[in-house]
């Protein structure tokens, strides 16, 4: 009896299935059935058959006598995964989970759920009394909210708790274990490990592999995977011979051969950049474009050299904070400045400075760790074991890098253009930073230092031009002016400054300019300023007033955005800044030529140019600020120390020397100083208006702790960075990244992951296929392999599951459309970028010119109008090799896609895309039948035609082995033939004939399919 | 019992995965309603009921709609709501004095700096209809047309820059990436006329909308549902011509050589996707006459092209309002229009309420009266939705840009208020929906978010925006986004 009800869920969820597959869309109350299943709304859409009715009433009466006999469970051990979660999730967790917390309550956690369990003891725990009670106002879940639990589930959950409630994460967060290779049917069809995984499948599944493939037929296949392009006819014809010569050997030959080509870096980079969102132009308001190609050659470089996933990972992650970074670490960098910006005019620079935060936040996980975090901005994880405030404390590893939403994209790194230059633009990089940095701290020791003998003014006066109001008030004891509502662009302000009797010398100024209200910006940043020109003068009490000559500015940063100094050039309009944003009082020196006597009764006034507005809207405007004097000589005899004047010198020297090193100016990452640290907060409700509380970077507690800090080296209190962040990535415990890595790649080569969800590893992605073999292929990657991804490849691409011949089998149709089970060979429509590289490959035009800027291929007229004019798309002639490059080479804008890529569901790369959908469109025939790429592409293919022979049958055979890598049939030999006829009858030549010819082998689904 | 095969098994642990997500209703998501559950799957978001080899094959929504096209007409920079519809005759009152505090408090702006001055009307407002609606003389054509229209005052979005607000009336989201509502109502519904796209994007005022093609994006869905730029001038669709040389007839000829060999792959290799791809040269041949057809307007009457003011083989709002007319009469499903050069902030005289605005008034007053009397008239009015706005709407405040009073008059991005209407199939026409306070800026009555209005765009259509949903990136996604969205009950007839 109670065994007709248990399994309810089962039977509900089947039943509903099949219903839909008979009714057809829409009945609304079908709708509400299907999102509440298993609920009592779905339960009483269905007839309800007396077995149903029976167990129902069953558990009425025993619920009304109230004391179930809980104890005549089985003693066997509760399986938490499979018994006790489905059971929380299908009831509990609507209102107590990750986003609605009734009563504070959570079954995500085992921590929150202990409130109402006591392990060991079902009888004392809330849990069972509520889900027990015949109470209907205390019955767990109330009516309204679902059905029930059942007699079998509410026995599960009491023997789960007599158990002492034992807890298991979801899956993708346990780590991965090595697992005996299960026993198979035919040992000796494996060819690699992995393929007793998959056998082990079909053998349960009763399920034969297919034959191997054809020699010619896995050739293809694995050229095109590892190098983006088929073999020719040529190579095809050597392989063979190969195979009848060496066997076995020839494939793994081949494959190493393949390994080796710079095709491949350029294949496997492309699917690196759908994740990381590479496009050469900013996203957003105005689009404009980036310079940051050398990302892109950086990736192809270390797709083939092998980078280890490891190291390809920390260097992207945090190359800038690795000891001693080279250029390409730096470079490895700018995958983070990927995110888009937005230049429109009257944009707040710190909202899309956050959005860009946020953005590598998400594409971190989304990338590495394949979950979807964006939903933890707002709110905890629903289901998964994610906080709400996990989201901000893996912010803190990216808040307090430099960047900042600037329309220049500061700070910006020169790569030298040629490679062999990387070397010495690396060492005096060092030089120059060094020199920078010993030079900044030895005069900044004056900023703050006793040796200056500060005064602080208690007296002054403020005007301003323009619009801008000026006031001044007494603040800790100082006179501090400020601004007054509307500040109008290039505002002037005047500083007039009594100076007291004991100030009998000036020797150096001290300018400290605040936010507007101090006490918020530390949070909420301000705009910032630019002081673009500053003057001062003393004016004596006959009315005279005697400029100063200021000599020079010292600054509170060693390497600003903006060059104090320049604050003393009134022809530009840069100078000591906050640049864009203030949130901290900041203070700079202003150094007199030389100390000056102050007579008696003299004020001293300070002319403030403030010349920078940002986005056309917002003028920079030093809003608040404080002056203090000094009349210590020490200034100029620093300023003069013969040590650091050689050491300016050199500076200057060795920045000549680099600057003449011809270089792409790119973004990159790098931290904020420590004195001006943004803090990282909660957004409450995911507001970044709403900010609350201040939290430390670090990862969530669900996944294994950061690597503690080095006892030799680091002190314990050292706050996360973003080099921790990488490395906890890539450790040994982190259960993801290995697996989602692999996955991503066996999704390439077989058209679907063996989580077909690659982007969503959590509870509400697919579960694995073959979980086993995930597991397997990831130990192997991270272990065995040492992240090597290649031998990864050369893995599975010499698998026996891997090797089989695609032909789908009717049978196999039917039942596996996807191929899932791995019973065939992949077959499936290839990227955009192959589709067109195949074209321009077979045709004989493509270019193997590898690296550098982007280039322009023909787009049709009309498409091409960018929001801002300067950005132009000049297409390279007939016959310029630039304009039949790799499709990984052609600009990539994101409010213009290349139409090409757009009609073959290429991603616009605004965000990380881990996998692409295939779509089969009217859109995509007119492409490759007229597009002035494609129809280049067959006059070219038809001139190689022409070459191969006198005789139009080896021309034909030639061309069909060229675009499918298989000999013509007779009858498709006789359909071209039948075709080139009907040409030539109508008075066609010959060469327009072979075009018509090429355009149809282009087109084939061959062609399209790898 | 019978094993579940494999297939089988994968979908149900799929369903049931996604059961577990059916709480989020409120915050997150709602679960995918059975419509989609059967139809995609996380792993595979293929088209909801479509001829496998016809992605856009015609469906039938699963609930009663009234609408079955749609025109939505963007005036790109956002129109000023102040000057055409949201008449306030005290902000004349206000005209020059300083804004009050009170507005300032807590708002962020584009360009306003501190303290500006208020505002008041341009343009002179005058009751029409038998409804009486309030329309500023800059409008004298469509003012004849308004008992056809349904006007929403208190349209209200999240977004102040120009970038993201028009992604948000788009997609629903503030970033590119997301589909359009274009391509959700294509993928939910296909199109009547499976020999051109199903949703066509027409362009004028010579700029593109900043975020380009991501307006009219397929987003996550696939390809085929994204909008097709179709113009005046050159080919209608991209690649529509045959290359230079090539005739018809050889083309027909090319076709049928490439069907023969792709049926011999076909029995080589027993995969579905090849039927599909012959069927979609097919469709892409039909497509090759039907498209210059139905963009070339040199057929329309004499008093047709004069009642638009439209002139063939121009580029023009004008053009492309007549050219939405032709298309929708052949069963395209959605036709996004957008007209650049409407953002008056007063910087310059093409942006400014007293030159540049009253240009594009007189490009768009004459074609949207002779688009709503010509839908009428051929009776398409009874199916057809047509849809006009911007992105946001104007501050009742001058913008002082840079804190200096500027060369022209001129207002500031304002996301609390603005006008939207609709006219047409399903909606009430004549009818005025929510009031804003005595100056326009914010609403006194009935808010109206921008997913409001895209739940009631699917009502009509026959969507519950609830359940239209595919799983993408662990979430559930759909068009009002995760915030909680209502059908604006009001204005349904």
């Amino acid at each position: 009896m109670i065994h007709s009800f248990q399994p309810r869920k089962a039977v509900s969820a089947g039943m509903i299935e099949k219903t839909l597959r008979v009714m057809r869309i829409g009945s609304p109350a079908l709708t509400t059935a299907c999102q509440h299943l298993p609920s009592t709304t779905a339960l009483q859409q269905l007839p309800m058959n007396p077995a149903h009715y029976i167990a129902l009433v069953t558990y009425i009466l025993a619920g009304l006598i109230g004391d179930l006999d809980l104890s005549a469970a089985e003693p066997s051990q509760v399986d938490f995964t499979s018994q006790v979660r489905p059971i929380l999730q299908a009831h509990c967790i609507e209102c107590h989970g990750g986003v609605k917390q009734a009563a504070d309550l959570s079954f995500v956690h085992r921590d929150a759920a202990l409130a109402v369990i006591v392990a060991g003891q079902p009888k004392e725990s809330l849990l069972i009394q509520r889900i027990t009670s015949s109470e209907a106002d205390e019955v767990m879940p109330p009516a309204e909210h679902g059905s029930p639990l059942s007699v079998t589930e509410i026995q599960t959950l009491t023997k789960w708790i007599e158990q002492s409630a034992p807890w298991q994460l979801p899956w993708a967060y346990e780590p991965p274990v090595r697992s005996e290779a299960p026993t198979v049917s035919t040992p000796e069809w494996c060819q690699q490990s992995l393929d007793r995984y998959v056998l082990a499948r079909l053998d349960q599944e009763q399920l034969a592999p297919a034959p191997q493939a054809p020699p010619s037929q896995w050739l293809r296949r694995v050229t095109l995977d590892l190098t983006g392009v088929p073999p020719t006819p040529k190579a095809q014809r050597s392989f063979l011979q190969k195979v009848s010569n060496e066997g076995q050997t020839a494939y793994q030959t081949t494959v190493d051969q393949l390994l080796k080509s710079p095709s491949y870096g350029e294949r496997w980079a492309s699917v690196w950049l759908d994740q990381v969102r590479y496009a050469d132009s900013r996203g957003l308001g105005a689009d404009g474009r980036r310079e940051i190609w050398k990302y892109r050659d950086w990736v192809i470089d270390a797709m083939n050299k092998d980078l280890p996933f490891d190291e390809f990972t920390i260097k992207q992650i945090a190359g800038d904070l690795l000891p001693a970074p080279t250029i390409d670490d730096l470079v490895a960098t700018s995958v983070n400045r990927l995110t888009q910006t937005n230049e429109e005019g009257g944009t707040d620079d710190e909202e899309f400075r956050i959005n860009a935060v946020l953005d590598r936040v998400s594409t971190v996980w989304q990338t590495w760790q394949g979950i979807t975090f964006g939903c933890v901005q707002c709110h905890s994880h629903p289901y998964d074991p994610l906080q709400h405030e996990d989201f901000y404390r893996f912010a803190a590893f990216f808040n307090n890098t430099a960047d900042c939403d600037l329309n220049q994209e500061l700070p910006l790194l020169s790569v030298p253009l040629d490679p062999a230059d990387n070397e010495k633009a690396t060492k005096l990089d060092r030089q120059i930073g060094a020199l920078q940095q010993s030079i900044w701290e030895r005069e900044s020791t004056l900023v703050d230092s006793r040796d200056g003998n500060w005064h602080m003014i208690d007296q002054m006066l403020a005007t301003s031009d323009k619009a801008t109001k000026v006031e001044v008030e007494i603040r800790e004891g100082h006179a501090e002016y400020y601004t007054v509502d509307t500040v109008s662009s290039n505002t002037e302000i005047t500083l007039t400054v009594s100076l007291k009797p004991d100030v009998q010398r000036l020797a150096a100024i001290r300018l400290t300019i605040a936010p507007g209200d101090p006490a918020k910006a530390k949070a909420d940043s301000e705009w910032g300023f630019v002081l673009s020109h500053v003057q001062a003068a003393m004016k004596t009490a006959d009315g005279a007033s005697n400029p100063l000559t200021l000599t020079r500015v010292i600054g509170d940063e060693a390497k600003p955005f903006k060059n104090p100094d320049d604050s003393l050039n009134g022809k530009t309009n840069n100078g000591f800044a906050a640049y864009s944003r203030i949130h901290y009082p900041r203070t700079a020196i202003f150094v007199l030529d030389s100390p000056i006597d102050v007579p008696k009764d003299s004020k001293l006034e300070i002319k403030i140019r403030n010349g920078v507005t940002e986005l056309g809207a917002f003028p920079l405007i030093a809003k608040r600020g404080y002056v203090a004097v000094s009349d210590q000589p020490i200034f100029n005899l620093l300023l003069n120390d013969p040590a650091l004047v050689k050491d300016r010198q050199t500076l200057t020297a060795r920045q000549a020397e680099r600057s003449k090193i011809p270089s792409s100016r790119i973004p990159i990452m790098m931290e904020r100083p420590d004195h001006l640290r943004r803090p990282t907060h909660v957004f409450t409700r995911g507001l970044f208006l709403t900010k609350g509380k201040e939290v430390q970077a670090g990862v969530p507690a669900a996944l294994p702790p950061l690597p503690k800090p080095d006892p030799e080296t680091e002190p314990e209190t050292k706050p996360a960075n973003r080099l921790d962040l990488a490395n906890w990535l890539v450790n040994d415990k982190n259960p993801m990244t290995a697996r989602v890595t692999a996955n991503r790649i066996w999704a390439r080569l077989f058209g679907i992951g063996i989580v077909a969800t690659e982007e969503d590893f959590g509870s509400s992605g697919e579960p694995p296929s073959h979980p086993q073999l995930l597991d397997h292929l990831a130990v192997q990657f991270q272990n065995d392999f040492q992240w090597s991804v290649k031998q990864l490849v050369r893995s599975i691409v010499l698998s026996s599951t891997y090797r089989q011949d695609s032909k789908i089998r009717k049978e196999l149709l039917e039942r596996d459309g996807q191929n899932r089970l791995l019973a065939r060979g992949p077959r499936f429509r290839m990227p955009a970028e192959m589709i067109r590289d195949n074209a321009l490959f077979v045709s004989g035009l493509l270019s193997p010119k590898m690296h550098g800027p982007p280039v322009h291929p023909p787009i049709p007229g009309g498409i091409w109008k960018p929001f801002q004019g300067g950005d132009k798309w000049k297409t390279p002639e007939i016959g310029d090799p630039n304009r039949y490059r790799k499709s990984i080479y052609t600009y990539t804008k994101r409010s213009i896609p290349f139409p090409m890529f757009a009609a073959f569901d290429a991603p616009s790369r605004e965000f990380c895309t881990p996998r692409r959908l295939r779509s089969n469109t009217p859109l995509q025939a007119l492409m490759t039948l007229n597009d002035v790429t494609f129809v280049e592409c067959s006059q070219a293919f038809a001139k190689t035609l022409q070459n191969v022979s006198d005789e139009l049958e080896p021309r034909l055979r030639y061309g069909f082995l060229a675009v499918t890598t298989r000999e013509a049939t007779q009858s498709e030999v006789a359909a071209l033939e039948s075709l080139y006829k009907k040409c030539r009858q109508e008075q066609t030549n010959e060469l327009d004939s072979l075009t018509a010819i090429a355009s149809v082998l282009l087109n084939l689904d061959e062609i399209m399919s790898k | 019992m019978q094993r579940e095969d494999f297939e089988q098994q994968i979908t149900r642990q799929a369903l049931e995965a996604r059961t577990r997500r059916h709480f989020l209703q409120n915050c997150a998501t709602g679960l995918g309603s059975l419509w989609m559950a059967t139809q995609a799957s996380a792993a595979n978001p293929a088209s909801p009921g479509h001829d496998p080899q016809n992605p856009l094959s015609p469906t039938p929504p699963p609930l009663p709609a009234k609408v079955k096209r749609v025109i939505y007409l963007h005036m790109v920079g956002a129109p000023s709501q102040l000057e055409l519809f949201d008449y306030k005759p005290e902000l004349n009152a206000l005209d020059g004095k300083d804004c009050p505090a009170s507005f300032l408090e807590g708002k962020r702006f584009a360009f306003i700096n501190g303290t500006p001055k208020m505002l008041g009307h341009q343009y002179k407002f005058q009751r029409h209809g038998e409804s009486g609606m309030w329309v500023s003389e800059q409008m004298p054509h469509l003012s004849e047309t308004v008992d056809e229209i349904c006007f929403i005052k208190t349209m209200q979005t999240e977004q102040f820059n120009h970038g993201p607000a028009q992604l948000m009336v788009h997609t629903g989201a503030t970033q590119m990436g997301s589909p359009s509502i274009g391509s959700w109502v294509t993928w939910g519904l296909g199109s009547e006329n499976t020999d051109l796209p199903g949703f066509i994007v027409l362009l004028s005022g010579g700029r593109l909308p900043r975020v380009g093609k991501a307006l009219w994006s397929s987003g996550f869905l696939p390809s085929v549902y994204q909008g097709v730029q179709c113009r005046s001038q050159g080919d209608p669709v991209l690649n529509v011509s045959n290359p230079e040389g090539v005739t018809r007839n050889r083309r027909r000829q090319v076709l049928d050589t490439l069907e023969q060999l792709n049926r011999e792959s076909h029995q080589q290799f027993g995969d579905p996707e090849t039927l599909t791809r012959i069927a979609q040269y097919e469709m892409a041949f039909r497509m090759q006459t039907a498209a210059p057809e139905a963009m070339d307007l040199s057929h329309e009457s004499a008093d047709t092209l004069q009642s638009y003011g439209a002139e063939p083989g121009k580029e023009s709002f004008a053009n492309n309002c007549l050219l939405a007319r032709r298309l929708v009469e052949k069963g395209v499903r959605f036709v996004q229009l957008f007209d650049w050069g409407w953002d008056t902030h007063g910087s310059n005289q093409s942006e400014s309420l007293n030159h540049g605005f009253r240009n594009k008034c007189s490009q768009t007053d004459k074609p949207i009266a002779a688009l709503l009397k010509d839908l009428r008239q051929r009776g398409l009015m009874e199916d057809t939705l047509v849809i006009w706005g911007g992105e946001f709407g104007r501050t009742p405040m001058r913008e002082n840009r840079m804190g200096a009073t500027m060369a022209f008059m001129g207002r500031d991005h304002s996301p609390d208020a603005f006008t939207v209407w609709l006219a047409g199939a399903g909606v009430k026409g004549g009818h005025s929906h929510g009031v804003t306070d005595p100056v326009g800026y914010t609403p006194a009555e009935n808010p109206v978010q921008l997913r409001d209005l895209h739940a009631t765009i699917l009502h009509l259509m026959g969507f519950d925006h609830e359940t239209m949903v595919v799983p993408y990136k662990g979430l559930n996604q759909r068009l009002t986004g995760v915030k909680s969205a209502q059908v604006v009950g009001d204005i349904l007839s």
